[in-house]
């Protein structure tokens, strides 16, 4: 179970104060799969970034299985994005230098999987995403956008963690692409029981979500 | 793949930035290396001059130099004062004078020359004693004749030229405590007179027995004849007078304290002169050296250090996002840091081995380069060549000899300074190495740890 209750974030910026969010409360159930939709500057990835413990609230908690993890130290924070949060980002952000088998194998290396099997279960892990064993041993750059969200996403879920955020996962990929990718994603929602909140402006993926938050202005609202 | 491994791999991801930076901080490497040969070896032979620069000290009558200038011979009193100076180990006297012809039945061996008549010429116009020259008068002059020189001593081996001991070739040396009218001849001088052991002559209206026959190699001292020094001073009636005394000192650190205290005693009545203050001032430029290299080697370091700091805040700066991505999926600051670390001592280490490499190669033509052409710019002035029986003007002779010889080879080991790469010096390249590269991949990388990874995503 995750909630948020009267989270608010305010920015400073050379023009003078912003506040990205006012007030937001909202909670998600175990293994439900959510997507938050709104505007450019709405609001959304700033949202994910707090409940992901990249960012910490102004005011207001975020409490995760009963920790409040904006209360954690910093350690505690990578820990529980190590091991609890999985990302997936619309511009994929894998490590260029690597190669897709190893860019999954540091997030092993991250939550602590044993070093000896974790070539195995990255094998496992991009194998179930429909990254063929040539595209492997590739690097990022010479991978399509779809194979490198697929690795995005196997890499999202290496440490089985009970929340994966995406944050666009589709906005840079086309139509039929993307619609793989999103069923790529509810088919582990529901074999998995994995938390999945989806940030998004593509309604037609909303739709087809278990709950919808509208978020305008910082402030949201159930649909 | 560990951090180790990513940190080496990343190191190389960019080849031609990499080798860039590698060749810049090679350079510094280099530089380093060789100031710090260069300075070591400066250093070296700083101390080996010293050392070799003796402990001797020679103090003449103020205005006398062998038999040259004016002033009065030192006298017995002066010589107490001089024995009883703290630190003065021993002391040796020497008296010189000329035997002319109507002084000695002994021909000289030297040939006046040009040289020796323009010195006698004064001499010849005073024994005229008249003060009104006239054209007839200067054609009755007589002929300047050449001259023997006659050293008292007590101490035979102060007339060695090559600083050691008198080579005797027949005969054997006196005693220098003595007062007997014995000598050693000059081995020019012998064979011009038909002297072996044994033989006699006349001098100051004395007769003198020859008791051996020496040689130095130098003309003018094998034209000499040596006596005690008191039978000298007795011949020549100047009881107790000396023209030089070589004082040894006992310890080489005590010879400026000691050249002070005697200057305080004896005051304007005599110069002293000692090889160690020569030696001092000839390793100034050599000192000059050592603080130049010393400054080359911060100079260096500080380059070196600048070009990892910035080369590494750039690349981290450049990967900004990436390091983003590493603390979102649950990399920690320490593997962040770790990471970098890594990266910046590849690239150092890499630098650091074509460094000294390049370091070994050029550090030896630096080195000499560096104090050859600092040793020319003091010995031209210092080098001296004499003509056959010429020295010191008419009659220069006794300790300056030695002296002047070993401040010749003072000079001599001056250019001989070889680079020299010791294990101490190695370790201090390697060590300052080292440390620039943990100071330059750390801060960096420490800066960037501290940015939370909300701010380099929501700049993608």
């Amino acid at each position: 179970m995750l909630t948020i209750e009267h989270v608010s974030k305010t920015f400073n910026t050379p023009g003078g104060q912003v506040q990205a969010l006012k007030d937001v409360s909202l909670s998600v159930n175990t293994g439900e799969f959510v997507s938050i939709i709104g505007k450019s500057g709405s609001g959304k990835s700033t949202l994910l970034s707090i409940l992901g413990a990249l960012d910490n609230p102004s005011t207001g908690s975020i409490v995760v299985d009963d920790t409040q993890i904006n209360k954690l130290s910093g350690a505690k924070q990578t820990q529980y994005r190590a091991k609890q949060i999985g990302f997936v980002f619309q511009q994929y952000n894998l490590v260029p230098n690597l190669t897709a088998l190893e860019n999954v194998m540091l997030a092993l290396e991250f939550g602590g999987y044993p070093a000896i099997s974790r070539f195995d279960r990255a094998t496992q892990l991009l194998e179930s995403v429909g990254i063929e064993e040539d595209q492997r041993q590739r690097r990022p750059t010479r991978l399509s956008g779809g194979q490198q969200q697929r690795v995005s996403i196997a890499r999202a879920l290496a440490n089985q963690p009970a929340y994966i955020l995406a944050d666009e996962p589709t906005g840079n990929l086309d139509s039929a692409t993307g619609k793989k990718i999103f069923d790529l994603l509810h088919d582990l929602s529901r074999s998995q029981k994995t938390t999945i909140i989806v940030v998004t402006h593509d309604l037609e993926i909303a739709g087809k979500t278990d709950k919808t938050f509208i978020l305008k202005d910082g402030k949201i609202t159930t649909k | 793949m560990n951090v180790l491994t990513r940190g080496v791999k990343n190191a190389i991801r960019s080849p031609l930035k990499s080798g860039a930076i590698v060749l810049m901080f090679a350079i510094s490497i280099a530089l380093i290396l060789s100031m710090l040969v260069a300075r070591g070896s400066v250093l070296s032979k700083i101390e080996e001059v010293k050392a070799t620069a003796g402990t001797a000290v020679t103090i003449q009558p103020a205005g006398v130099m062998g038999n040259m200038g004016g002033g009065d011979p030192l006298t017995a009193a002066q010589i107490a004062t001089i024995t009883s100076t703290t630190n003065v180990t021993s002391i040796s006297s020497t008296l010189t004078d000329q035997l002319g012809t109507d002084d000695t039945n002994l021909t000289s061996s030297l040939e006046l020359g040009s040289f020796g008549q323009r010195q006698q010429r004064f001499e010849s116009s005073d024994t005229t004693g008249t003060t009104e020259t006239t054209d007839t008068e200067a054609t009755t002059r007589p002929a300047p004749t050449p001259r023997t020189t006659v050293t008292g001593t007590t101490d035979v081996n102060s007339i060695a030229t090559d600083g050691g001991d008198l080579t005797i070739r027949s005969g054997e040396a006196f005693d220098g405590s003595s007062s007997d009218n014995v000598a050693l001849v000059g081995s020019d001088l012998a064979t011009k007179n038909s002297l072996s052991v044994g033989s006699t002559f006349t001098a100051y209206g004395e007769t003198i027995t020859v008791k051996g026959i020496y040689t130095t190699g130098n003309a003018f001292q094998d034209s000499g004849i040596i006596m005690p020094i008191a039978t000298l001073q007795a011949l020549t009636d100047q009881a107790g007078a000396v023209s030089s005394v070589t004082a040894t000192i006992n310890s080489s650190d005590n010879v400026a304290s000691t050249v002070t205290a005697l200057k305080t005693s004896l005051g304007e009545d005599a110069d002293i002169t000692s090889e160690a203050e020569s030696a001092a001032s000839s390793v100034k430029s050599l000192q000059g050296i050592a603080s130049l290299t010393t400054a080359g080697v911060i100079a260096a370091a500080a380059a070196g250090a600048l070009i990892i700091v910035l080369s590494m805040f750039l690349v981290v700066r450049e990967r900004r996002r990436e390091i983003g991505v590493i603390k979102a999926i649950g990399g920690s600051n320490g593997k962040v840091i770790g990471q970098f670390i890594i990266e910046g001592l590849t690239i150092t280490i890499i630098g650091a081995v074509i460094g000294l490499v390049l370091g070994v190669l050029v550090s030896g033509p630096m080195t000499t380069s560096l104090v050859s052409s600092s040793a020319n710019s003091t010995s031209t002035t210092e080098t001296t060549a004499v003509g056959p029986g010429g020295q010191g003007g008419r009659g220069m002779g006794g300790p300056g000899a030695a002296f002047n010889q070993g401040a010749a080879q003072l000079n001599t080991n001056l250019t001989q300074v070889t680079a020299s790469l010791t294990p101490q010096i190695f370790a201090a390249a390697v060590g300052i190495t080292l440390l620039i590269a943990l100071l330059g991949s750390a801060i960096p990388a420490w800066l960037t740890a501290r940015i939370r990874p909300a701010e380099v995503l929501r700049t993608e």
